[in-house]
């Protein structure tokens, strides 16, 4: 009897679930199963792509005076093997694993935001493989995954190379930032009922840390490639001294993002060593409040670390030692963590499976590498080592074992729940013991020839200077790693399809994934949980039967709609119902046009990115048209007796959430923009500039009064919900004017941004300005619309579009602030 | 929400106070600042408000307790964090050379 | 550096390996965090990393640029691939490749660069400081005796970078003379 009832559920699931059938299926899919699978097949790719461009440099430098391959092809090939590894393999691996697995940890059906998971995936493809196509052609960029400048401006790499780093690159990063707003939502409301903080999975917690460091960590290196960017293209001298320029900006930005992308890499890679290791040692988590306080420690500190990558370029002995001080702070956090890890180890009972293997390599290579990362936080031994093979050494040892590794681990150890398959076949115990020894034998002899003085990125070496011996057994072993990380692919791939059929959760892990059927359907849990503690599936071994039976909430699927449960962000209480949307073309559609946009300047089609860009704002006004029905239901019925409103009715719908995270990335996108400015008056050395703007009364006067309408109209139009919306929308149009036209003054008055860093930077300011009030005004004609199709307005909506206005209304006053107060005081 | 914000709160704190001491830096030893005023003076004087504002934080934590036990522990934790960290980078204002 | 390096690995990997072969009967309950934590987690690595940090800024204090009685002052512009060397104590003379400078007494370099970023390091006489185009650092070398030392631009640059090469001549009081003044040194 009850085995039918689960079977019914099962069939009525499977079809609302079911994607389109035949390879259409795969483009206008948003399921998570489906968008993180062909993510983690395409970072895979790249990391393919990337260790082969490894083995290039090994077989270059393993020989003194080697002719396989001249400065022109090693400049391209190591600048490539980095940005590779950082942009389109560590970040999107991560992020793939998380979409697979986030829904069933947290016990909900799906992400919150399905279409924006699948835009964040095509953006990424089309990105990942305009880079990859422009390095096949010979056009990769040549100046170092950093791309300082000015030896990547225009002036000193003419050709196409940076243009292609710069646009492919930031194609990735609005990508990830799209992710990183979607696993936020999800963390903080999309759970299982009764899943409170405090019981939320250990990885919840890491990856909600690390996507909010994404939204704060990208940003400035946004600003850094669209100012390098617009330097290229339309000559804006922001890193060109002889014009009020700077180079060490571009250093500011590029490490404000470039330090906390490491902690962005190693703490998801922490969060699964969290899930693994205590299952692997049959007990839980020692202190999961200290870790969780850790997490959030280290992912705060990282921010203020970014200086020590620029020890060497003269910033006084003070400002080294602040960033000397914090870095070496960071290591606390760190290991609280290895402690915390340890200490699991020695309460529990430790079983020697695959995934634990990984995790001991962890250890031996991480501390390591934490070890000679102090070493580098120490100022004047920084000076002698930097820029040497020692930090090559030094950082392969943070990314590969504090990376690499635990992701190996992590896949082999959700492979039964991800395939429905347990390992037959024993290839992976080889390929461990091929990789950590190779990898340890490389990258030590990498280390003392740094020590000895060998240059990174010089692309040969004399003979004579003790380095041909280092070098040549480091490309030796780095050629068995590279077999072994082979190996590791091919038994992953063998046992996905090759694999013993294996029953549930076979680790005996007390978290909810495993409570789902394995492999692990499109609609995740036949019924949304309840839990009652930290390890739902210790405390009720016959959890998964109760949920496959309907026993949870939104079990009902007579609305014949994907629903999901979203509950209180503290208590775990459940509060609304979410309705998410079903297979769309769209994010694909939308995807093609944006990338379209960011690519055309490539070839100069110019004409090509505007019309994409007008593409970008149609076809998300036809996304969010989709999201609403025309007509509110109140609330419904969400099972065991709970009436709860639909999110889109409610004050602070999904939508909301997510354009407040969104927002906090702007933020930070702004405030770089305000740092960057405020940096060159300081420092630039050709400021001031010949003369500030001096600002009449009237655009001031505009500035206010828009800000003001700006803020008052959305809330009018709130509060007149069912009233007519005319008022409201009508001041808020005319707010958002007023302060275009008030930044436009600004244009008007310095018309030529070629001129000095100064004027660039006052178009950037003003620019910003008048993109946030074009923004709100193409919010305000989408509720003009839906009024005048008749459709019911919501609080909710009203309430976005508040706060889109209220950003663009608070940035917008800065951004005139700042642009007219030097001229004030001159 | 606040007991996520409140376990955000500490350390947050940190990272502006961080940066605006890092900025008071640069503004002592560029050509704005001011003759009269003294570098050191100033910057020590930022760094016991940064140290002070840590110092509130952490009272207001342990003074309003949160909604749930674990959010007050983890919250109390990364408070005493903040504040230790804010005193360790603050550290170098008291005897360094100021520019140079 | 190193020897207390690999005293903390051994001892981490020590207690990783106890915690490996330790097989409790059964898994004990959430005991012992305190040593975990308060004494490993936060106790150790701060003891270790205030004693550190405070040794490298009382050594980087002493590496900076201070007044000395005896001080030199030379010039370094870098461009791609190639180092200028020129001397305020006698205007005019430049050197393109050989950077002279007197021994025993404490010589700042004043560098910059005409065109990208670019670094000067002489590994035996100091650590590296970069040459960026719109500033001038100040690195203090002091050569121990008279001889020639080995430099070289340390921040990626180009194709040329590999042969972005310098030396340094210091020279006995005498010979610094001679230089000055024009002649061979």
């Amino acid at each position: 009897m009850t085995q039918r009832t689960a079977l019914r559920l099962h069939k009525a699931l499977a079809r609302i679930w079911a994607p389109e059938p035949g390879w259409r299926g795969w483009l206008t899919t948003n399921n998570n199963n489906d968008i993180g699978r062909l993510f983690l097949a395409v970072a895979t790719g790249f990391f393919v792509i990337g260790g082969i461009l490894a083995m290039l440099i090994r077989a270059q430098l393993a020989t003194p005076g080697s002719a396989f391959m001249g400065p022109e092809a090693y400049n391209q090939v190591f600048t490539m093997h980095g940005t590779v590894m950082m942009f389109l393999f560590a970040i999107p691996f991560f992020e793939a694993l998380s979409m697979l697995l986030l829904p069933g940890m947290l016990g909900t059906r799906d992400l919150a935001f399905p279409r924006l998971g699948a835009y964040g995936l095509w953006v990424y493809i089309f990105g990942g493989s305009a880079v990859i196509i422009a390095m096949l052609m010979g056009l990769a960029p040549d100046g170092g995954w950093f791309m300082y400048p000015p030896l990547t401006s225009a002036a000193f790499s003419p050709g196409l190379g940076a243009d292609v780093w710069l646009l492919g690159i930031t194609s990735i990063e609005v990508s990830a930032i799209a992710t990183a707003v979607e696993v936020v939502v999800t963390v903080l409301r999309y759970r299982a009922a009764g899943m409170s903080l405090s019981r939320m999975p250990i990885f919840a917690w890491y990856i909600l840390v690390v996507s909010v460091m994404i939204l704060t960590a990208f940003p400035p290196m946004i600003l850094g490639s669209l100012l390098l960017e617009t330097e290229r293209a339309l000559d804006w001298p922001f890193f060109q001294v002889e014009n009020g320029g700077d180079p060490l900006l571009w250093q500011h930005l590029f490490w404000l993002f470039g330090h906390p992308e490491v902690y962005i890499i190693f703490l998801p890679a922490a969060g699964m060593i969290a899930t693994i290791l205590p299952v692997m040692s049959r007990t839980t988590l020692l202190g999961y409040g200290w870790v969780v306080a850790a997490a959030v420690s280290l992912a705060v500190l990282s921010f203020g670390l970014w200086v020590h990558h620029m020890f060497t370029t003269g910033i006084p002995h003070l400002g080294l030692a602040f960033f000397s001080a914090a870095s070496t702070l960071v290591a606390v956090p760190t290991s609280v963590m290895i402690f915390s890890w340890i200490g699991t180890l020695w309460k529990g009972r430790v079983r020697m499976e695959l995934p634990m293997l990984w995790l001991l390599g962890f250890f031996a290579t991480f501390v390591i590498g934490g070890l000679t990362g102090v070493m580098l936080a120490v100022v004047p031994f920084n000076w002698q080592v930097h820029d040497t093979h020692f930090v090559v050494a030094h950082l392969h040892y943070v990314l590969i074992g504090g990376y690499v590794f635990p992701m190996i681990a992590a896949v082999t150890y959700f492979q039964p729940l991800l395939t429905g398959r347990f390992r037959y076949f024993r290839l992976g115990e080889v390929a461990f013991w091929l990789v950590v020894p190779a990898f340890h034998v490389t990258f030590l002899a990498v280390h003392v020839a740094g020590l000895l003085g060998q240059r990174r990125r010089t692309w040969t070496y004399d003979e004579g200077q003790g380095w041909e011996i280092l070098n040549l057994v480091a490309s030796i072993a780095s050629f068995v790693m590279a077999i072994g990380f082979a190996l590791v692919i091919l038994d992953i791939l063998i046992n996905t399809f090759a694999g013993l059929r294996g029953q549930r959760n076979p680790w005996g892990a007390p978290t909810l994934e495993w409570a789902a059927p394995t492999p692990s359907p499109t609609y995740g849990f036949g019924s949304i949980p309840i839990v009652r503690g930290r390890y739902p599936m210790a405390l009720d071994p016959d959890l998964p039967q109760r949920i496959a039976k309907g026993e949870g909430y939104l079990a009902d699927t007579a609305r014949n709609r994907r629903e999901t449960l979203i509950v209180d962000t503290m208590t775990g209480e459940p509060a609304e119902v979410a309705v998410l949307p079903g297979n769309s073309r769209l994010p694909f559609l939308l995807a093609v046009v944006t990338s379209t946009s960011f690519l055309a300047p490539l070839v100069g089609a110019y004409w090509l990115s505007a019309l994409a860009l007008s593409g970008v704002v149609i076809i998300a006004l036809i996304w969010v048209w989709q999201l609403v029905p025309a007509t509110t239901e109140g609330p419904v019925d969400a099972g065991r007796g709970a009436l709860l409103p639909v999110a889109s009715e409610t004050a602070n719908p999904p939508g909301w959430w997510g354009s407040l995270f969104l927002l906090l990335a702007d933020g930070v996108h702004f405030g770089s923009l305000v740092f960057g400015y405020a940096f060159l008056w300081t420092v630039a050395p050709n400021w001031p500039p010949s003369s500030y703007l001096r600002s009449e009364v009237w655009p001031v006067m505009l500035a206010l009064g828009g800000a003001v309408a700006l803020i008052a109209g959305p809330r009018l139009l709130a509060r007149a919900i069912g009233r007519p919306a005319l008022p409201g929308l009508l001041v808020a149009t005319c707010g958002a004017l007023a302060l275009a036209a008030a930044a436009a003054s600004v244009m008007l008055a310095r018309p030529a941004p070629e001129g000095h860093a100064y004027d660039a930077t006052l178009w950037l300011l003003a620019g910003h300005t008048a993109f946030h009030a074009a923004l709100v005004l193409i919010m305000l004609g989408y509720l003009s619309l839906r009024r005048i199709a008749g459709h019911a307005l919501r609080v909710g909506e009203a309430r976005i579009v508040s706060l889109w206005a209220d950003f663009a209304a608070a940035t917008g006053l800065v951004a005139l602030g700042a642009a007219w107060l030097p001229g004030a005081f001159a | 929400m606040t007991d996520v914000l409140r376990i955000a709160l500490p350390f947050t704190l940190w990272i502006i106070g961080f940066c605006a001491l890092y900025a008071l830096q640069g503004l002592v030893c560029s050509h704005h600042w001011p003759a009269g005023l003294d570098g050191r003076t100033a910057l020590v004087a930022a760094a016991a408000l940064f140290v002070l504002g840590q110092g509130v934080v952490l009272a207001a934590v342990l003074s309003r307790p949160a909604a749930t036990r674990f959010a007050q522990r983890v919250a109390t934790i990364l408070a005493v964090a903040a504040l230790a960290a804010a005193v360790w980078t603050s550290l170098p204002v008291l005897a360094l050379t100021v520019c140079g | 550096m190193l020897a207390g390096s690999a005293a903390i690995l051994l001892l981490v990997l020590g207690l990783l390996s106890a915690a490996l072969l330790r097989r409790p009967a059964i898994p004990e309950a959430e005991t012992g965090g305190r040593v975990w934590f308060w004494g490993f987690g936060l106790g150790f690595p701060l003891v270790t990393l205030a004693a550190l940090t405070l040794y490298g800024l009382v050594i980087g204090e002493r590496l900076l640029p201070r007044d000395a009685p005896d001080l030199a002052t030379v010039e370094a512009e870098a461009r791609q691939w190639a180092w200028t060397f020129t001397y305020p104590d006698a205007p005019g003379l430049a050197t393109d490749g050989v950077l002279h400078i007197p021994a025993g007494r404490p010589v700042d370099v004043r560098i910059t660069s005409r065109d990208v970023i670019h670094s000067f390091w002489v590994p035996r006489l100091a650590g590296k400081l970069d040459a960026i185009p719109g500033h001038v650092n100040i690195l203090r070398i002091e050569a121990p005796a008279a001889g020639t030392f080995a430099g070289q631009s340390a921040e990626f640059s180009g194709e040329g970078y590999l042969g972005h090469v310098f030396t340094v001549q210091a020279h006995d009081p005498a010979a610094w003379a001679r230089f000055l003044a024009g002649g061979t040194p």
